[in-house]
């Protein structure tokens, strides 16, 4: 008897010691510069973002960012590789200082976390192999759609499409390769993610059917970080102005960021 | 204190989590059975004088018992649709599931036939039973009965790997759990639950399991112990 209460005590008080801990953090900033080093969250499987080159090393906007926020703070990066749906629970629990991870800023997620001002933008959209007919949300009612968990993808797609089959994987890869061997005709996802799925489908490419939204993505931190949150905002704007940021997100993606994009929400 | 639980926020969320355990009682229900028949079948098969049919199932067997469950899915649900067969994803998943589970029953069932001594099985011969009756009287019945508490926690092991089957898009309960995670940011509160209910599903299962062997064993259902 004393025994199990015994263990269920330490059950507990360990699991309100893993729940307290994170008050230890005071100023992060501070502890950054402190420690020498900065743990900054990617999500590994993003064409585009964050993806491995040939010779397997990380690499893609989002990582460039992180390496220059290390630089720049004058501190050692480590870089946490984290999947999608991992995102917003790897900040509420700090298991890393800040996330670049291809993060749209929604009223959800900053009722838990902050955000700096969006570094980047993403279009999501649906799209399809040529014979399947849609335009609209409506359309995809009744058809099956793949998407990955927890992204605004999957957020739309079940909030407008009631009634679809919607497929949901843990990441982007696994979302390609459902593409790829035919498991899905159609996906909501963003246009890089399309762009490897038809390199490896040239045979029945899949075309862009609509827009869902221009998400606007902000650099991920905890609630309460003030120092930490205006130190990036700094960063993100000033490199914005004088175009590094912008140099390198082109060099990935082939294309500008919007002329108002650190003024946006 | 940083976290502070809040279990109010999943009350909306209720009959997701009911729709997740309720499929994922399904998947274990239809896998339980055909599991059974075909670990079985392959029990049978491997103690097969012909080489070819023991050696189909023990190469089975060994494919399936030594590499992850989670290639396993992989493997079927990718592979398959590579090939042109689009199955609904829960098929899919019971599927694997099947396969899966159908090789680990079978080296249960076979460690419990080779429990049963020659001498009985001589004996059942020279009273002139059919080998039908053999088997099912003399060997297997007795032999399932033996491997009984293995068999059952074998079915409760896969019942909670079923929660990989979330990686294929199966709505079962860990699916269920990772999208209400992923609106609610309500991680912690939501495993929570999560475990509780798996462990329902677990208690359910093995009281199934109880019943059943009270109406399929009349020796234990009599003497109240088991073999």
């Amino acid at each position: 008897m004393s025994v199990t209460r015994r263990a269920l005590a330490l059950v507990l008080s360990a699991l309100v010691l893993g729940a307290t801990a994170p008050a230890a953090w005071a100023d992060q900033l501070a502890d950054i510069k402190a420690a020498r080093k900065i743990r900054i969250a990617v999500a590994m499987g993003i064409p585009r973002f964050a993806f491995v080159d040939a010779a397997l090393q990380p690499t893609g906007s989002d990582v460039e960012t992180a390496r220059m926020i290390a630089k720049d703070l004058g501190v050692a990066l480590d870089l946490v590789q984290i999947t999608n749906a991992a995102r917003v629970p790897t900040i509420q629990t700090r298991k890393a200082d800040i996330l670049v991870a291809s993060l749209a800023v929604t009223p959800e997620r900053k009722k838990v976390i902050d955000f700096t001002v969006p570094y980047a933008t993403l279009n999501i959209i649906v799209a399809g192999a040529k014979g399947v007919a849609v335009k609209g949300y409506p359309d995809i009612v009744g058809k099956r759609i793949g998407v990955t968990r927890a992204t605004v993808n999957d957020m739309l797609v079940t909030q407008n499409a009631k009634g679809a089959e919607i497929v949901r994987f843990e990441d982007d890869a696994t979302l390609i390769t459902a593409a790829v061997s035919g498991q899905v005709d159609l996906v909501s996802t963003q246009e890089a993610v399309v762009a490897v799925m038809n390199e490896k489908r040239p045979d029945r490419p899949f075309e862009v059917k609509f827009v869902q939204s221009e998400l606007n993505l902000g650099i991920a931190l905890p609630q309460g970080e003030d120092a930490l949150k205006s130190w990036l905002n700094e960063w993100v704007k000033t490199n914005v102005a004088n175009g590094r940021l912008t140099t390198m997100f082109r060099k990935f993606h082939e294309r500008d960021l919007p002329a108002d994009l650190t003024s946006r929400n | 204190m940083h976290y502070r639980f809040d279990f109010a926020a999943l009350e909306e969320y209720w009959p997701d989590f009911l729709s997740g355990a309720l499929t994922t009682l399904q998947m274990t229900a239809v896998a339980t059975v055909l599991g059974l028949v075909i670990g079985i079948l392959c029990a049978i098969g491997r103690r097969s004088p012909r080489a070819w049919l023991s050696g189909l199932c023990g190469a089975y067997v060994e494919a399936v018992r030594n590499t992850p469950y989670l290639i396993q899915i992989f493997f079927i649900f990718f592979g398959l649709s590579s090939i042109g067969v689009r199955l609904p994803v829960l098929a899919a998943a019971i599927l694997t599931l099947v396969i899966n589970v159908g090789a680990y029953t079978g080296e249960i069932v076979r460690a419990g036939m080779d429990t049963i001594p020659a001498g009985q099985v001589e004996a059942a011969e020279s009273l002139g039973l059919s080998r039908a009756q053999i088997y099912w009287d003399i060997i297997l019945r007795p032999a399932l009965e033996r491997v009984y508490p293995a068999l059952t926690s074998q079915f409760v092991l896969m019942m909670l790997a079923s929660s990989i089957t979330s990686q294929i898009s199966a709505e079962e309960l860990t699916a269920v759990a990772n999208n209400i995670t992923s609106i609610t940011f309500r991680s912690f509160e939501t495993y929570i639950v999560v475990a509780f209910l798996y462990l329902a599903l677990a208690v359910l299962l093995k009281l199934a399991f109880w019943g059943l062997a009270q109406a399929l064993f009349p020796r234990r259902r009599r003497l109240g112990t088991p073999l």
